[in-house]
């Protein structure tokens, strides 16, 4: 079936490629699987009294997906990277286990013939985004077709946009769901997957004159040929522009963000990335100024105990939730006391998972989680490091910049470091767009560390003693 | 029995703590045992060359480290001898300048192309860029990989 046809002289080359074990990354994961198993156990016994698994066929489920997952990259034999996976299922398994802790019907749907819980359906969208990863990872081949299309897909991300602003419903004051059928999903999240394909093919493509063909403004201070960053300019406004009205405040800073951070890697100029805070503190405060929502969120954040029940609610419960959590927090299960029957945070699933992580798991918990992030992070900047060409190493490294500044952004916004903003933390916060769209980050970068297949082992060298006596032989 | 299964629930829940740990621990490891094989890799350079289109000499697919002046041409004394019988005894030089390449013609008779547009005076390159010798045609590459 595969391999090199010894019998006939030239080798042939493998029709269907050699398997190549992963033992680093079968060992992660199973690591990971065994802390999880742990966790669910504390969870169960907290529960029931009894030493047993809180959900044992959904962690079952999950790990069964993680080694269909491993064996698919095992099969199709290339040489990807092996810490990413691990990382990721880290970070989708501590989510899981959440979703499993929390009441259930936060949110029920019904899919075919079973009605699903909060777990239930964290469970389906963490199938569907493995397979979305793993189908990435071994089907993206050739990334001819993302650098040569780029601005059919920005036109792409920003018609998808425009349709959510027309026809999208509202949920807390705000467009950003869209719904087809049975299926809702919020664009913006895939729309930052777009936006880094576009910004690294443009900046790719115009590094040199980016970085090199300087334009003087004033003195020792430079800045690139304006009219080579009209499109992008143009393209960061509109994006810009649609998400504020729609006040997806999250999603306008972290694209602006990653705009800044690939900036910067493209051209390697700190001068740029100061203008460009500099800007970006001008345009905040229009915004302020011209947006009554935008001054609640600087309030809230400011004190949210001047309005403890109304709009500083859930900021007030997170920080509580945080305190009684302390350094290794309740346990899981035994946090978040209901308050009049229901949740303190009732954004608790999406918004403010860190906060529950952070209440039942302690510090210890939450810095675990954020290491983890940070561990993609330096997968993502190694990868691009190492890849042969500027379009691929700024994708990887936009990718990583993405995951690492969306889970900085909410989680500074839940621990009150910076305004909250509504954006789901990746792999954990509950949500299909969230956990589809990161899992495509995570395929393009499986799929951008690929080194080919593994190289044939070299023939094996004839052994010594035989040569010798043929030798003799014919003497 | 109450106190048990206190002490038990202490004992799992710290136990998944520190099995998180453990497991972020291993990743480190990973990374760390990666870091270094980079770092002690060979391989690390400037950047490189892959020849993409071939007539004769480079063969197709073979791969040149690059200094960071590297002369391209028929002359035996180039870093990059290129065979083709389009290609002048000194036709190109790629050069390394604290940020970028550079790629400049030597006066060549055929000329020397980037991404199939003439080359006249000193040019910048970006990794990915193909420079066309004669009829040989070579991809810039960042090094390592």
């Amino acid at each position: 079936m595969t391999g090199v046809d010894a019998g006939r002289g030239a080798p042939v080359l493998p029709a269907f490629p050699r398997p190549r074990a992963r033992p680093r990354e079968l060992g992660l994961l199973a690591g990971v699987g065994v802390a999880l198993a742990v966790g669910s156990l504390s969870l169960g016994l907290y529960r029931t009294g009894r030493l047993e698994l809180a959900d044992p066929a959904g962690l079952a489920l999950y790990a069964a997906g993680l080694l269909v997952a491993h064996l698919v990259l095992v099969l199709a034999g290339r040489r990807v990277d092996e810490i990413l996976l691990p990382a990721a299922a880290f970070l989708g398994g501590v989510g899981l286990l959440l979703m499993q802790r929390l009441p259930q019907d936060l949110v029920v749907q019904e899919v075919g013939p079973w009605t699903l819980g909060l777990g239930g359906l964290q469970l389906l969208w963490l199938g569907v985004a493995l397979l979305v990863a793993t189908t990435v990872a071994v089907g993206l081949r050739s990334d001819r077709w993302l650098r040569l299309y780029k601005y059919t897909w920005a036109a792409a991300g920003l018609v998808l946009l425009a349709l959510t602003f027309v026809f999208g419903s509202e949920v807390n004051g705000s467009r950003l769901t869209i719904e087809i059928g049975p299926v809702s999903g919020q664009p913006s999240e895939l729309l930052k997957v777009i936006l880094v394909v576009f910004f690294a093919a443009y900046l790719a493509e115009n590094r040199v004159l980016l970085a090199d063909a300087r334009v003087r403004l004033l003195g020792p201070i430079s800045v690139p040929p304006l009219p080579y960053l009209a499109p992008i300019a143009a393209m960061l406004a509109l994006a810009l522009g649609i998400v504020v009205i729609q006040r997806d405040l999250g999603a306008a800073l972290l694209f602006y963000a990653v705009f800044l951070g690939l900036l910067f890697l493209a051209t390697g100029r700190l001068i740029d990335v100061i203008l460009g805070l500099l800007l970006f503190a001008v345009g905040f405060a229009a915004l302020a100024a011209l947006f009554p929502h935008v001054q609640d969120r600087i309030a809230v954040w400011l004190d949210p105990w001047a309005d403890p029940l109304g709009s500083g609610y859930q900021l007030v419960q997170a920080l509580h939730a945080f305190a009684r959590g302390g350094l290794v927090g309740t346990g899981l299960g035994a946090g978040l006391p209901e308050v009049a029957g229901r949740l303190p945070i009732p954004a608790v699933h999406t918004d403010f998972p860190l906060a529950a992580i952070g209440e039942e798991l302690g510090m210890v918990g939450v810095v675990a989680v954020l290491a983890a992030y940070l561990v993609i992070v330096e997968r993502g900047l190694r990868i691009a490091a190492s890849s042969r060409d500027d379009f691929r190493a700024l994708l990887a490294a936009g990718l990583a910049l993405v995951v690492g500044l969306q889970a900085a952004i909410i989680a500074g916004g839940n621990l009150k470091l910076i305004p909250l903003t509504g954006i789901t933390l990746p792999f954990v916060s509950y949500g299909g767009s969230s956990l589809l769209a990161n899992a495509l980050v995570v395929g393009i970068l499986l799929a951008l560390s690929d080194r080919g297949p593994a190289p044939l082992r070299p023939p094996r060298p004839p052994r010594l003693g035989r040569l010798r006596r043929r030798g003799e032989a014919s003497r | 029995m109450d106190a048990g299964l206190n002490l038990a629930l202490w004992i799992l829940r710290l136990a998944f703590l520190a099995l998180l740990w453990l497991a972020l621990a291993l990743m480190a490891r990973a990374l760390l045992r990666d870091v270094r094989a980079a770092t002690r890799d060979p391989a690390a350079m400037l950047g490189r060359l892959v020849v993409t289109a071939s007539g004769g000499q480079p063969v197709m697919g073979s791969v040149f480290a690059l200094d960071a002046v590297t002369t391209l041409g028929r002359d035996l004394g180039s870093s990059v001898v290129v065979d083709d019988p389009y290609a002048s005894a000194n036709h190109a030089v790629l050069t390394f300048r604290g940020r970028s390449w550079y790629v400049e013609d030597l006066g060549s008779t055929n000329g020397t192309f980037v991404n199939g547009a003439p080359v006249g005076g000193l040019t910048a390159l970006g990794y990915g860029d193909e420079i066309q010798v004669g009829e040989v045609r070579l991809r810039l590459e960042r090094g390592r990989g």
